[in-house]
């Protein structure tokens, strides 16, 4: 098992910063999702750390020893690839071979390897197909053990999952995530979508700009979010800016137009500070009576049905608009009245940029 | 229904009509011809008769021509494969905004006459031309670069590349470059990644522009002539003397020796290389 540690790494092209300097430390058996919209550099700094790209600046580290000078076949890894990228002349006992022919193992001990690696994938009996002969979820396990076949230090997904179809892909996430853990191999995985990010990981990176605005669990990045921008990624969210009007033991008093509001938050504010609350729609709770205790009116503009649950949008009396999600069977319905228990949701400051 | 509708037929009508006329008739009048009995008063003389391909097959003046113009047909496809591979891969590689620029520079040489840039070459090669006037000028001894195989070989490459590269463009343009990152990150050197991926995934696009350079340079028959000048023979230039001196149906015979001859090389070549693309569909 191998501890990755990416130190200050920069990637420029031409004059602009894919990656503006990035530190993380991915423990041994880890695995760690880089999460953002695309051009945040997420796909960048593994591409770095596969050596597929010689970063500006900075550096990386397997086990505390650098790699950035040493070309990929050198670095010991394992990587899957968004369209799999199987070598199509070749057949599946071909492709799983193919790493361990370039470590020149003995062929025996290739061919126990490839048939332990297709048990593993449940693929056995499908050695002497051609990868075009495989449907897109074989494919994807092809390459898995592909990546896994040659027992590497560090294995890299890069949004393996992207050109699966929904199923398929609830499916292989926790597939990829229970083998990964068997195997017991650190791992570093790119996506741009949340919920994947959020099943696989033990700890979440979510990236804004060639920026890391958050490291942290699922937990951590969906309730108590750093930035605006984690906040909006991940999830719905509400945002209320207002003045800090004092606070103590990590709870923070914002005034806001809609009245007071009880925050947690990461860091330490100064009083009369212009500060933003972010609330997720389903933290608000909606009373039928409009003057119910903790409660403010609005108005119900539209209400979504989703099956277990429903989206309301509420006009404030300031003119401002929240998401508020509620019991599927509520009795609110279109332009009706209703009471936001805005000031004992819970409520979190973000910041505008990465600290 | 088996798919040739009526109006199908009538559609493909045209060019079956022009492929017969300008195709399958002047073949056939090869064909008859080969057949008929040399006159030195005539085109030939009543009869039917064997012997010009008799003659064809046995005479060692013609089946030395024969090989050697194989021999000389293979090496300028060889050297367009070695020059044209590394343009191609890069013309289909580069991300450059000259791109369109390069690809007009590897297909200039179709958009002048073979025997423009065959004089282009003698012009360039001749024993008192551009080279060789530097070298004396620079207190050197003259070479010679033509009348001899070097000159034809040289002047056919050049003139032959494009029909090694475009193809090659295509083949390459489909090999998806992950591929070339998988195979690195499964510890493959760049050298290794060539052999066992590039290459192997090339292949459709070295069949096709190999056999298009070979048939072509087989068939050659202006370069050789002005580059080579009567020093360098190929069954062409062979055939075209016949024809000088009206010996036509010995010519035709020596002309489908050379057609059926490069049709068998390319048939097998074709056998051959369609093994180690087995898993290419």
């Amino acid at each position: 098992m191998t501890r990755l540690t990416i130190a200050g790494l920069e990637k420029r092209f031409d004059r602009t910063f894919a990656v503006r300097g990035i530190d993380l430390e991915v423990a041994e058996g880890e695995l760690v999702s880089l999460l953002g919209p695309s051009g945040c550099g997420k796909t960048t700094t593994l591409r770095c750390v596969a050596g597929f790209e010689a970063p500006s600046g900075g550096r990386i580290e397997f086990d505390g020893s650098d790699v950035t000078p040493l070309p990929p076949e050198k670095r010991d890894i394992g990587m899957v690839f968004q369209n799999y990228a199987l070598f199509p002349h070749l057949t599946v006992k071909q492709n799983l071979s193919f790493g361990l022919e370039m470590r020149k193992v003995a062929p025996a001990e290739i061919d126990r390897r490839v048939a332990d690696v297709l048990a593993m994938v449940q693929l056995t009996g499908f050695e002497a197909r051609y990868p075009r002969q495989l449907s897109g979820g074989q494919q994807q396990r092809v390459a898995l053990a592909r990546a896994l076949v040659i027992e590497p230090r560090l294995l890299l997904l890069d949004e393996p999952l992207a050109n699966l179809d929904a199923k398929l892909r609830d499916e292989m996430r926790f597939f990829i995530r229970s083998l990964q853990r068997r195997v017991g191999i650190t791992a570093m995985y790119v996506t741009h979508d949340q919920a994947e990010a959020m099943v696989m990981s033990d700890r979440i990176v979510v990236m804004f700009d060639g920026l890391i605005h958050q490291v942290g669990s699922a937990e951590d990045i969906y309730d108590r979010p750093t930035t605006r921008a984690v906040s909006s990624f991940i999830g719905l969210a509400n945002f209320l800016d207002g003045a800090v009007a004092g606070g103590a033991d990590g709870r923070w008093m914002l005034h806001t137009a809609l009245g007071p509001v009880a925050c947690g938050a990461g860091h330490t504010p100064r009083e009369g500070d212009r500060a933003t609350a972010m609330i997720r729609p389903e933290a608000i709770a909606l009373e039928a009576d409009a003057a119910s205790p903790d409660c403010i009116g609005g108005t119900i503009e539209e209400r979504y049905f989703l099956g277990n649950l429903a989206d309301y949008r509420i006009r404030m009396a300031d003119g401002s608009i929240l998401q508020v999600q509620g019991e599927a069977h509520a009795p609110f319905s279109p332009g009706g009245t209703v009471g936001v228990g805005l000031a004992q949701a819970r409520a979190w400051l973000v910041r505008d940029a990465a600290a | 229904m088996n798919g040739l509708s009526r109006g199908k037929l009538l559609l493909a009508a045209p060019i079956g009509v022009a492929l017969f006329v300008f195709l399958v008739l002047p073949y056939l009048t090869i064909v008859v011809m080969s057949f008929r009995v040399p006159s030195t008063t005539a085109a030939y003389a009543p009869g039917f008769t064997i012997a010009n391909y008799a003659k064809a097959l046995t005479d060692e003046l013609y089946i030395g021509t024969l090989v050697d113009t194989l021999r000389i047909a293979l090496t300028i496809t060889v050297i367009c494969l070695l020059l044209g591979y590394p343009v191609a891969f890069h013309l289909a590689r580069t991300p450059s905004r000259w791109r369109g620029l390069l690809y007009g520079l590897v297909l200039s040489p179709l958009l002048v006459g073979v025997v423009i840039r065959s004089f282009g070459w003698i012009i360039l090669l001749a024993n008192n031309g551009v080279i060789n006037q530097w070298l004396v000028s620079m207190d050197m001894p003259r070479v010679r670069l033509m009348y001899n195989e070097f000159g034809v070989i040289l002047a056919l490459v050049h003139i032959f590349l494009p029909f090694m590269v475009l193809p090659l463009v295509g083949a390459i343009q489909g090999i998806d470059p992950k591929l070339e990152e998988a195979a690195r990150s499964l510890g493959a050197s760049r050298r290794r990644v060539f052999l066992r991926v590039l290459l192997p995934l090339s292949l459709p696009g070295i069949q096709s522009g190999t056999i298009l350079v070979f048939v072509l340079a087989c068939g050659a028959y202006v370069t050789p002539m002005l580059l080579g000048a009567g020093r360098v023979h190929t069954t062409t230039t062979s055939v075209i003397q016949l024809l000088e001196q009206f010996l036509w149906p010995f010519g035709a015979a020596l002309s489908l020796v050379l057609a059926v001859v490069g049709l068998l090389a390319v048939a097998l070549y074709v056998r051959l290389s369609a093994r180690w693309m087995r898993g290419l569909a």
